[in-house]
């Protein structure tokens, strides 16, 4: 890959994105308001199957309210959200959500609380007993399955929340600030560890972060929110090798889309 | 070896209270007989606890009475406790219009009503259940709902976002993690519960512990009123250590356990 990452304008990329693949869920016009205050304002985008889409923004400016809208627990009060041709209208089957803290319950051990969406679900439990001791597996934390939460270090809990997202094999994830709980060093291990993850399951990604450097790493792009307006101020696709190193993280080409989102946040500030 | 550690600690808890008790019982033993107290006015433990063995056919039996309405009013006020802290949870016009009068109706102390009671059901087994139902209702029911509302709104939220319904949630979420408060009501309410019941039987009863503590009374038979008194207590303790130890069997999530052993792992 060469030094000189290509910019895209928003709609150039947009429609690179899905020219390539069909979207798969599209947000139109959606806007916002708590009483008075305008949360979010018209804020629109499609995401491509299997694409990671992070959403960029200070806290206050509105990502979380646009996911829990994605997730179908908080309605629009303007426009809609489409997931494969349908308005969400509540929470649905093909999504699983990761949010800021694990939020596991203590009474569960970590293979008990995988499995909550298979139980709320009514879907049966033993056929998805192995699919969660895989995803376990592959996070590193199978050792751990009959733990109970308060055993677990923070970052492990993560993990199990992140298997809890993916157990009832979903075809979107969306990631409410997941790991900014976490210490630096643990918080760059999740990531590779997300990438990883998501490598092999090729789910759709939404993935809230205020971190650049985060967003940058992850993504196959990123859209940029600022808070006054509440709305997508900037979009830019990253355009770094997959697997993603951390190594990539020391060189010119992560650098030069770090700053290009970090002047995308000031200027979402200064107005 | 962590169990016996765990118990050695606790019996080590426990010296310290024991003593002070022994202690004190000592004291009392020791100043009653050297001041020459009568027993009419202050027996020496030593009298009670005679009277506690030589009589016991008397005191158990007017103590199993007791111990059954007691037992059953405080079960009658978990179930019906939860019950309504079931609907003040989910229903805004049981939270509206029935939970101000609940809080309210605090106002009434229970114990006048027992009079009351006898007038409306005879002075059988009914009257003391339902004095201790009626005592031990309240804490149990604001225990409760408390604990049913105090479920962190991210929790509730990750549940929706699972498709979980209001019953699964209810099940799965929001009932255990009430236990630990559930709990609680339940030690108030038990306490609560025996307070009913000796009340009733001081009011108007042919047997039960309050009766033979009337009685005893009337007969000017302290060692024997004391006697009951000292039965009754210790029935109320084991009470209270029963729920105690289930507490500690249901919610094991928060006895202290091997985080160290997990982290060194």
């Amino acid at each position: 890959m060469s030094g000189h990452p290509r910019l895209a304008s928003g709609a150039a990329a947009a429609g690179a994105a899905s020219g390539r693949r069909a979207a798969r869920l599209s947000i139109k016009s959606v806007r916002r308001l708590y009483g008075e205050l305008e949360a979010i304002r018209d804020v629109s985008f499609d995401v491509a199957e299997g694409e990671f889409l992070s959403v960029l923004g200070p806290s206050g400016c509105g990502k979380s309210t646009l996911l829990m809208m994605v997730a179908g627990l908080l309605n629009p009060s303007e426009g809609e959200i489409i997931i494969n041709g349908d308005p969400v209208r509540g929470p649905r089957r093909e999504i699983g959500v990761v949010f800021q803290s694990p939020l596991l319950l203590p009474w569960r051990n970590v293979l008990d609380n995988v499995l909550l969406p298979i139980e709320m679900l009514r879907l049966p439990r033993r056929e998805y007993q192995e699919r969660a001791r895989a995803l376990l597996d592959m996070a590193k934390i199978h050792d751990f399955a009959g733990r109970l939460p308060k055993e677990l270090s923070g970052g492990m809990r993560q993990r199990v929340a992140i298997c809890r997202a993916l157990v009832h094999d979903p075809s979107i994830l969306l990631m409410d600030e997941p790991f900014s709980a976490l210490d630096a060093l643990t918080r760059d291990e999740m990531g590779l560890e997300l990438l990883r993850i998501w490598h092999h399951h090729r789910k759709t990604v939404i993935f809230v972060t205020h971190s650049i450097r985060e967003a940058a790493f992850l993504s196959d792009r990123v859209l940029v929110m600022g808070r006054r307006p509440a709305t997508v101020t900037r979009e830019l696709a990253i355009e770094l090798p997959r697997p993603r190193l951390i190594d990539m993280m020391e060189g010119d080409a992560f650098n030069h889309h770090v700053r290009i989102l970090r002047k995308a946040i000031e200027a979402s500030h200064e107005t | 070896m962590t169990a016996l550690l765990a118990l050695a600690r606790r019996l080590g808890s426990l010296a310290w209270p024991l003593g002070a008790t022994l202690a004190l019982l000592l004291a009392w033993e020791v100043l009653v007989r050297a001041l020459g107290v009568r027993s009419i006015l202050l027996p020496p433990p030593s009298e009670i606890l005679e009277v506690i063995v030589l009589r016991y056919d008397l005191l158990l039996a007017n103590l199993w009475p007791s111990l059954y309405m007691t037992v059953f009013g405080f079960l009658l006020s978990v179930v019906g406790g939860v019950f309504i802290a079931i609907l003040i949870t989910y229903s805004a016009i049981v939270r509206k219009v029935l939970y101000p009068i609940i809080v309210i109706s605090q106002v009434v102390p229970k114990i006048s009503i027992a009079p009351l009671l006898i007038v409306w059901f005879g002075t059988g087994a009914i009257s003391g259940l339902l004095l201790a139902f009626l005592i031990g209702f309240f804490p149990m029911t604001i225990n409760a709902a408390a604990g049913f509302q105090a479920v962190d709104e991210d929790i509730l939220k990750m549940a929706r976002a699972c498709m979980g319904s209001r019953w699964q949630i209810f099940r799965s979420i929001r009932l255990p993690h009430a236990m630990p408060y559930l709990f609680s009501g339940m030690k108030i309410s038990i306490t609560l519960a025996i307070i009913g019941v000796v009340v009733s039987e001081f009011v108007a009863s042919q047997e039960g512990i309050g009766y033979l503590i009337k009685l005893a009374g009337g007969l000017l038979d302290t060692p024997l009123m004391m006697a009951a008194i000292t039965v009754l207590s210790i029935t109320g303790l084991l009470l209270y250590a029963i729920i105690a130890w289930v507490e500690g069997l249901v919610i094991y999530w928060q006895s202290p356990s091997f985080v160290e052993v997990a982290q060194g792992a």
